[in-house]
């Protein structure tokens, strides 16, 4: 009896080293993917929205990009002209500005908008958020194939939209290649694709595309022009330049 | 068409020159085309607006540290005026198009220090954090020609600076040197705004007439300054404003009687005049638990108590002196407008904006203020494409002891559809249902149906 007890207590410990083991392997190959995605101490770059309907429609919209660190970012439109001048400046925390030149003035955005998708596209606001997946998400790696991890991702929010991601990370350098959004119910609600090219030292997710499964939309996101580290202040992204 | 200032020349003249001298970004010109129409629900359908504007906008970045914009709408309103057959020779009369220039300035970025920015030329300096509604917002002179477009304002021709101590709080100023009147609404409700006047016993209005006073031109009456704290504390923003100005919207000072028969019937000359408020302004804005909210507040000091003279002596026919009969407009005490609202975005992407405001624009004096209940909800479908608002709509109480016979319900569904990215068309009904002394009660027989198509370019 007694044998019997010291095996049950030396499997369950095994598998709990095992288990933290996994969730250790997990936390740091989520970390190598953030540092890919966010190493870079600032960026600015252009960016080609493509949003396609169920029918295969398409429409375009383009911006400008500046960011710096994860925390940072202006977001401008520049087409259409129905929204051209529409910018949104993202803060630490989770303080952000929209600029309506209609209006003339700046408006704070309550965090009950962020869940709801971004300009039209399939990102929500969250989804554009450039904080590390690490800080958002509890990750637990399921699999591993031949070219990729796969990694089950579960937000520290109890206030986010999604139960779970799954993401795909590439073995050899850490990039996201596909990440799939499961809602509350545990059904499949989006897919996203990524496409990284290196440019100079760093990986640049030239194209990410995201389907909405439900209403059958895309969102494609083409960015070009990108440079990086051009040494930004944090005086460049304050409401003062949100409305330049 | 509208003359020019000399402070918009200058700006157009500087931007011309230095287009010549430097060309370091393009000029961007875009604008809108729209058409605004309205007709009353009521048969024969007359026209309660009819409006065709072309919105052109110029920006231009003229070096790394400065920029012009401008906004200038060149616009069709209301039916023409024909009254004689001499008319209908003048294409100018017949089609009659007029000019507004909207904005104008040029803006300096860092001059004389990183952290001090200007604008110099005619300018919006909009103030206040709540929606469409500010009290504090009053640098720029009210355009009230449309009420339905509630808060619009005109430009000033102004100088304007922002300081920023950090990125969290700044200091802006404002001098308007020149005083610019609100103008008042057009076509059949141009009376809307207007306060009613109330006869004495036996006496009816057969004509009215008055006459503008406006403050001496100099910069001690007639100039306009501002200056407004901005900050950021613990998730909220909040400004703190204070503004020494004139009142856009004349009052009536001294009232001459005159008998046209022996009916009772008089005529009125009013000498209408303008005066000097001080106004000190608060406005915080944030978000608890995911619900924006915004509050404003603006207390109004007006100088003196104004007092409204009526000359009665032609009644009397008494040959000697004078009877005249004083009564107060506005009491010299400060009274307070303001502001709260919230709005919140449900999970499934319904939006919803409610509004409380206690005095509308062209209320003035403690007793004069109603109170307003704006709610608005509004939802997109088909990626939107279209947009529904099937609430939205005010409730406006003017006496709360009398809510029956003082009340006034507004309602305004809308649905909107984006033929294109840029193309944007809304067909919108205006029903009210009111009584009383508030001056949407008036809008009873204005039921209407109001049609816009917007392009954007």
């Amino acid at each position: 009896m007694k044998t019997q007890k010291i095996s049950v207590f030396v499997s369950a410990l095994f598998l709990l080293i095992g288990m933290n083991a996994y969730a250790q392997d997990a936390q740091v190959i989520l970390k190598e993917m953030d540092k890919v995605m966010y190493s870079p101490k600032d960026m600015t770059g252009k960016t080609t929205i493509i949003l396609i309907d169920k029918k295969g429609k398409e429409k375009t919209r383009e911006a400008n990009i500046i960011q710096k660190g994860t925390d940072r970012r202006i977001f401008r439109f520049t087409a259409p002209a129905a929204q051209a001048g529409i910018a949104v400046l993202s803060l630490p925390d989770d303080v952000m500005y929209m600029y309506m030149p209609a209006f003339g003035k700046e408006r704070r955005i309550s965090s009950s908008v962020k869940s709801q998708n971004f300009a039209g596209t399939d990102f929500s606001y969250d989804d554009m958020e450039a904080k590390p997946y690490s800080e958002k998400y509890t990750p637990k790696l399921i699999s591993t194939e031949e070219a990729v991890f796969v990694l089950e991702l579960v937000p520290l929010s109890k206030k986010s939209k999604y139960s779970k991601l799954i993401v795909k990370i590439d073995k050899e350098n850490y990039t996201p290649t596909t990440m799939d959004y499961y809602d509350r119910g545990g059904r499949k609600v989006k897919e996203g694709t990524y496409t990284f090219v290196q440019v100079g030292e760093y990986w640049n997710a030239q194209e990410m595309s995201i389907t909405d499964l439900k209403k059958k939309h895309s969102t494609k996101m083409l960015m070009s022009d990108v440079k990086y580290d051009q040494g930004f202040t944090d005086d460049e992204f304050t409401v003062r330049k949100l409305k330049q | 068409m509208k003359i020019a200032s000399p402070i918009i020349v200058a700006v157009l003249v500087f931007v011309m020159g230095t287009n010549i001298v430097s060309a370091q970004d393009e000029l961007k010109v875009s604008g809108e085309l729209l058409s605004n129409q309205r007709v009353l629900l009521e048969d024969p359908n007359d026209w309660a607006w009819k409006e065709n504007r072309l919105t052109i906008k110029l920006n231009k970045k003229i070096s790394g540290d400065s920029k012009f914009y401008s906004e200038v709408w060149l616009r069709n309103i209301d039916l023409p005026m024909i009254t004689s057959s001499a008319d209908m020779y003048n294409k100018g009369t017949l089609d009659p198009y007029n000019l507004e220039v909207r904005e104008a300035y040029v803006q300096l970025y860092g001059i004389l220090s990183d952290n001090l920015d200007m604008k110099i030329g005619r300018q919006r300096i909009t103030w206040g954090t709540a929606d469409l509604l500010n009290p504090t917002d009053n640098l720029n002179p009210y355009d009230m020609e449309d009420v339905l477009d509630f808060g619009r304002h005109r430009g000033s021709d102004a100088f304007s600076f922002d300081y920023y101590f950090n990125s969290e709080f700044s200091i802006q100023g404002a001098f308007v040197p020149f005083f610019q009147p609100a103008n008042t609404p057009i076509g059949m409700f141009s009376n809307a705004l207007a306060p009613a006047m109330e006869m004495p016993p036996g006496l009816t209005l057969t004509g009215l007439t008055d006459q503008l006073m406006m403050p001496e031109s100099n910069l001690a009456e007639s100039s306009t300054a501002g200056i407004r704290f901005k900050g950021f504390v613990a998730g909220f923003d909040f400004s703190l404003s204070y503004l020494s100005g004139i009142d856009g919207i004349p009052v009536s000072t001294y009232n001459t009687f005159t008998p046209v028969d022996a009916m009772g019937g008089i005529s009125i000359n009013s000498q209408l005049s303008f005066y000097r408020n001080q106004i000190i302004g608060a406005d915080l804005a944030g978000s608890i638990m995911g619900v924006g909210v915004w509050a404003e507040a603006a207390t109004f000091l007006p100088e003196d108590d104004i007092v409204m003279t009526s000359d009665l002596s032609a009644l009397y026919a008494m040959p000697a002196g004078t009877i005249v009969q004083d009564s107060i407009m506005l009491k010299k005490d400060a009274y307070t407008k303001y502001v709260v609202g919230a709005d919140y975005t449900l999970s499934n992407g319904a939006y919803i904006n409610v509004q409380y405001l206690h005095g509308f624009i062209n209320e003035r004096g403690s007793d004069a203020l109603n109170d307003y209940f704006f709610v608005r909800v509004e939802k997109s479908f088909f990626d939107a494409k279209l947009k529904l608002s099937p609430i939205n709509g005010g409730y406006i109480v003017s006496d709360w002891d009398d809510v029956e016979n003082n009340h006034t319900l507004i309602y305004i569904p809308e649905i909107t559809y984006m033929a294109t990215d840029n193309a944007e068309i809304s067909l919108t009904a205006g029903l009210f249902d009111g009584t009383g002394s508030n001056a949407f009660a008036s809008f009873n027989d204005y039921d209407m149906l109001m049609f816009k198509f917007k392009y954007s370019f």
